[in-house]
């Protein structure tokens, strides 16, 4: 009789903590793809940030606020010519990037400024 | 910086030896020296790419 009883308790008591197992394993799975979709999305927040800044492309290419655009360009000549001989290409793109960027900056001025004329 | 960005700044691979490492800086450092009209900033990359590489710093992201 108390057998029984025991075994039935065991049945039981495993049955509760099967299920309990099993809710606690959805719940984990649905806390990782949250987690995996925050990480991501700040992942991409940052891949959006890594676009190369103004401040950032002078540096690279070693020019002041108010540089002319022929020093810019005489700089990234050099630049890319001496990267290209015996430099990193890693560093030749990175160059011209800069260029590119300071350039699309420089006709965005350039267009603020006509548009005013008009 | 990441090991992988500093193997591109070098042109090397992850998993090249310091010798080619320290070879590869001086090549990459004579292109891009400040005073053979190179940039600081990118002096200072190339700098900060070979202690990654040679395992100086482990990048900006270590909590030490």
């Amino acid at each position: 009789m108390a057998g029984r009883v025991i075994v039935n308790l065991i049945v039981m008591s495993s049955g509760v903590l099967a299920r309990a197992f099993a809710q606690a394993y959805r719940q984990a799975l649905q806390n990782a793809s949250r987690n995996g979709v925050a990480h991501e999305t700040i992942h991409n927040m940052k891949k959006v940030s890594k676009t190369m800044t103004e401040s950032e492309a002078r540096q690279i290419l070693g020019v002041t606020e108010n540089a002319p655009w022929e020093e810019i360009l005489k700089k990234y000549d050099s630049l890319f010519e001496n990267n290209a001989k015996n430099g990193s290409f890693y560093l030749q793109s990175k160059v011209f990037r800069a260029k590119e960027r300071l350039e699309s900056a420089a006709k965005k001025g350039a267009e603020g400024i006509t548009g005013l004329n008009i | 910086m990441t090991r992988r960005e500093a193997a591109l700044i070098l042109g090397l691979r992850e998993s090249a030896t310091p010798d080619k490492v320290k070879e590869a800086h001086r090549k990459v450092m004579v292109a891009n020296h400040p005073d053979a009209g190179g940039s600081d900033y990118l002096a200072s990359k190339v700098n900060e790419a070979k202690d990654v590489m040679l395992g100086k710093t482990k990048g900006s992201n270590s909590a030490f």
